[in-house]
């Protein structure tokens, strides 16, 4: 029997208004932003890294800032940053304590831990609606020593090996070099034969940075252990990936590798100049765009077996961070949240580049990989499928602390693997200089705790 | 509950022995079927067979996981079934594989294998408990069809997360030793050790074999025995380098390799046996957390390192085996070691194992089908009588 209409609400008409609400969202609302939101206008000023898809920023500016600044009564702006100016604009904010409410970086901020807020309630706020924070978020934005979040992170992307399938079935490898002793021997011969160099990034930028500490962790080694204590030249095993990476450049490699800026080893693949690459898969979709048929030859494949294992950290953690001054604090935590609920879209507008830390948000992640609508064939992402299983977080085997993120910053990693290729240090002297780097950055970090 | 996993008890030589003469005295009698085994009155094979012993897969099985059968059936791949019936690992008057019909899983086929391989399992205890069936050598990329999986996943890209370890004799027979590989893998110094076979006269101490990573503990992506459905693995060889042993041996390897070797004993080139993973990487220089070789002080690992690794190029370039189809018996109790297979494993020239507790497990687990630490009261004291 249906309910008489002007009878006062009942349990079933209460649960269906709940419902609604529920539906209709915002799940949550922090305190201080629902007493605000029925004031005036009010502004959310928000400081992010240029996407390397740019029909991602697009979006990100034109639909979702606009949508909820209209939701929220807040005029939402936001600044796009090149990655390469990131940690200068992120540093001269904290420093001025003055500048975005929010900054959105391409990896954990760790060195901002004091100047931040603690973002847990963000990430509990979330958990309601999409579960707990995964292994890579938690790792990247969790401080042990302070037991604070420093950041909230979203989504990320993998870092798998990109090849020429055509270059490297010219030396029998098909499949791609699977392990770095192929990638050697194969990359050997494929320059002797065809001329075309193995490019991995090595001069100090975002791709060499991700490339280099890749290989450091495939060959056991690490810039700080567990318990944060300066391991890098502890052992014999960034000697090893040293030797490795200048045998390599020395047997497959060519020197405009030593001169690449920032995206020097995309621009690289897309021109067939070299025969495989360490990348987020953007250097795939933006050959897929640009010409089809060299994207087709294109294939991908998990990061390459070490001695430590097949393993590799995040292209792009993408965390953000709310500035403990920052003037619209509470709309910038609330913006964090509510971005979750877009994670599909970001997906979709990053096209498949950002891989979600809440899993449940893009529940069709794997069907989506086999079944890419750009890739040709469109099975070829599939390769990416554990990419959560072998990605570890910067700062692994521990998590991302001031001293690892500084060092990344810093580019200590590659700046030591560029002196031992060009011959400037031995493999030895280049990771003893470079381990007393790291241990001055933690003594400042030790000192200023 | 007993641990299956743990070593050979204490005394475990001194057992092994005796089993070793247990089989002695019961071999020529061991020829039964695996399937119509009957009791005998002194309690001897007497337990319950469930575990089927290893067949090779059949070819559609093959190329469902996208191995090119043509490829494999070529005598570089040296398939069971096709060839090596006599020969290493197989001593005189043993084959490696028989034409047995009862095979009923319909992913294999009626080729049953015999040689048995005995090695180290990865669980960080070394014990001697991880048994395979070497059924074929895949040498190069061409043996894969590029063809995905049922579950759209390359197998190579499978393989490539297990690990088998080949430690490759590195003293050759005029007692030189060579502290780096030939090809791809070495620094390309001389003298060099070949490593174009595994087969076993060409090892110095047994296999490790890494069957228990797995997407749970997050050790790797895939579990071997839920995904890797081939029971295939990547050939990762171990070696000694030159500061590591030999005449140019650094003092802190010495002193390492003093106390290893008192741990494991000695390999066939007088090296010790490196059992676990963090045997190895603590002596190629990886910070393992804490020192695994007891009696050596200190916590740092060698610089420069003792040891190295390396896999074959894939492309074939080093002429050996860069994979093998060798599936690991998922339970070798109870059957799944048949009582016409034998062991294969490291000698020496004398005959006799250098790791006997591999013997001893091999032989509880053919005669009473459980490892040697599950045996009953009873059938330990049968087993000392037997050795008597």
């Amino acid at each position: 029997m249906s309910s008489d209409s002007g009878k006062p609400g009942s349990r079933r008409d209460f649960l269906k208004l709940a419902a609604t609400a529920a539906a209709v969202g915002p799940f949550f609302l922090f305190p201080a932003r629902a007493k605000a939101q029925k004031k005036t206008l009010k502004t959310l000023k928000i400081a992010k890294w240029a996407h390397f898809v740019p029909e991602h920023d697009a979006w990100f500016e034109s639909v979702l800032a606009k949508e909820w600044g209209r939701q929220h009564d807040t005029e939402v702006i936001v600044d796009r940053i090149p990655v390469e100016e990131i940690s200068a604009r992120a540093s001269a904010e904290a420093a001025a304590r003055r500048g975005h409410d929010l900054f959105m970086f391409p990896w954990p901020p760790a060195e901002y831990r004091r100047q931040v807020i603690d973002h847990a309630e963000i990430y509990q706020a979330v958990s309601f609606r999409h579960g707990n924070v995964d292994r890579l978020g938690h790792k990247s934005t969790f401080d042990p020593q302070t037991k604070k979040y420093f950041a909230f992170a979203d989504s990320w992307m993998p870092a798998p090996l990109l090849y020429f399938e055509d270059y490297w079935r010219a030396v029998n490898m098909p499949l791609g070099p699977l392990h770095y002793g192929s990638l050697r021997s194969g990359g050997q011969r494929i320059r002797a034969k065809l001329g075309i160099p193995c490019g991995l990034a090595l001069a100090p930028s975002l791709e060499s940075n991700v490339t280099l500490h890749t290989l450091l962790h495939a060959f056991g080694s690490a810039v700080v252990d567990a318990g944060g204590d300066v391991v890098l030249n502890r052992g014999a095993r960034t000697v090893a990936a040293l030797q490795y990476v200048k045998a390599l450049y020395q047997d497959a490699g060519a020197p405009e590798q030593l001169s690449w800026g920032p995206a020097g080893n995309v621009r690289a693949m897309l021109g067939r100049k070299t025969s495989c690459t360490t990348n987020a898969i953007s250097l795939l979709r933006a050959a897929e765009k640009e010409n089809p048929e060299i994207a087709k030859k294109i294939r991908l494949s998990p990061p390459l077996l070490g001695s430590a294992g097949v393993r590799a950290i995040p292209h792009v953690t993408n965390c953000s961070a709310v500035w403990s001054f920052a003037e619209n604090g509470e709309g910038a935590k609330q913006f964090l949240s509510d971005l979750i609920d877009r994670s599909k879209d970001v997906y979709e507008t990053s096209q498949g580049c950002n891989f979600p830390i809440f899993q449940k948000t893009v529940p069709d992640l794997i069907v989506r990989l086999e079944k890419d609508p750009r890739g040709d064939p469109p099975y070829k992402y599939k390769e990416l499928k554990d990419a959560l299983h072998w990605t570890a977080n910067l700062g692994f085997p521990g998590y991302a602390n001031p001293v690892a993120m500084e060092a990344f910053n810093s580019f200590v990693i590659p700046r030591m693997f560029m002196s031992a290729v060009t011959g400037k240090l031995s493999p030895q002297d280049a990771a003893r200089s470079a381990e007393a780097e790291v241990k001055r950055i933690a003594e400042k970090w030790r000192q200023a705790a | 509950m007993k641990d299956k996993n743990n070593p050979a008890p204490s005394g475990a030589v001194v057992f092994a022995l005796g089993a070793l003469l247990l089989l002695l005295l019961i071999a020529p009698f061991s020829r039964l079927s695996a399937q119509s085994q009957p009791a005998t009155s002194n309690g001897f094979l007497n337990f319950p067979e469930f575990n089927p012993p290893p067949f090779d897969f059949n070819d559609a099985f093959y190329t469902e996981n996208g191995i090119d059968v043509s490829v494999l059936d070529t005598p570089g791949a040296a398939r069971f079934g096709l060839f090596r019936q006599t020969g290493p690992p197989a001593r005189d008057g043993q084959v490696n594989w028989v034409v047995d019909h009862s095979n009923n899983d319909p992913d294999r086929n009626d080729i049953r294998i015999l040689a048995t391989t005995g090695g180290y399992i990865d669980d960080g205890t070394g014990a001697p408990t991880q048994f395979i069936s070497i059924l074929a050598f895949l040498l190069d990329q061409s043996f894969f069809t590029g063809v995905a999986n049922a579950r759209g996943i390359q197998m190579a890209d499978i393989i490539s997360h297990f690990e088998a370890y080949a430690a490759p004799r590195q003293v050759d027979s005029h007692g030189v030793f060579a502290g780096t590989a030939c090809g791809s893998m070495g620094d390309g110094s001389t003298p060099c050790f070949p490593v174009t076979s595994v087969a076993t006269p060409t090892l110095r101490q047994d296999w490790r074999f890494a069957a228990n990573r797995n997407p749970i503990d997050g050790s790797a992506p895939f579990g071997y025995f839920c995904d890797d459905t081939l029971g295939a693995w990547i050939i990762t060889y171990f070696w000694y380098t030159s500061t590591g042993f030999g005449p140019h041996q650094t003092s802190q390897c010495h002193q390492m390799l003093a106390a290893l070797g008192n741990k494991n004993g000695l390999t066939l080139d007088g090296s010790p046996i490196i059992k676990t993973a963090d045997e190895l990487n603590f002596l190629e220089g990886t910070v393992v957390g804490s020192n695994p070789i007891p009696g050596f002080l200190g916590t740092n690992p060698p610089d420069p390192p003792c040891t190295a690794e390396g896999q074959e190029d894939v492309g074939g370039a080093d002429g050996g085996a860069v994979w093998l189809i060798c599936p690991a018996l998922p339970d070798p109790r109870n059957g799944a070691v048949a009582q016409d297979a034998f062991l294969d494993q490291v000698r020496k020239p004398s005959g006799l194992p250098i790791d006997l507790g591999i013997t001893a497990n091999f032989l509880c687990l053919k005669f009473f089908g459980a490892f040697c630490n599950e045996l009953s009261p009873a059938q330990q004291a049968a087993a000392r009588s037997a050795g008597q």
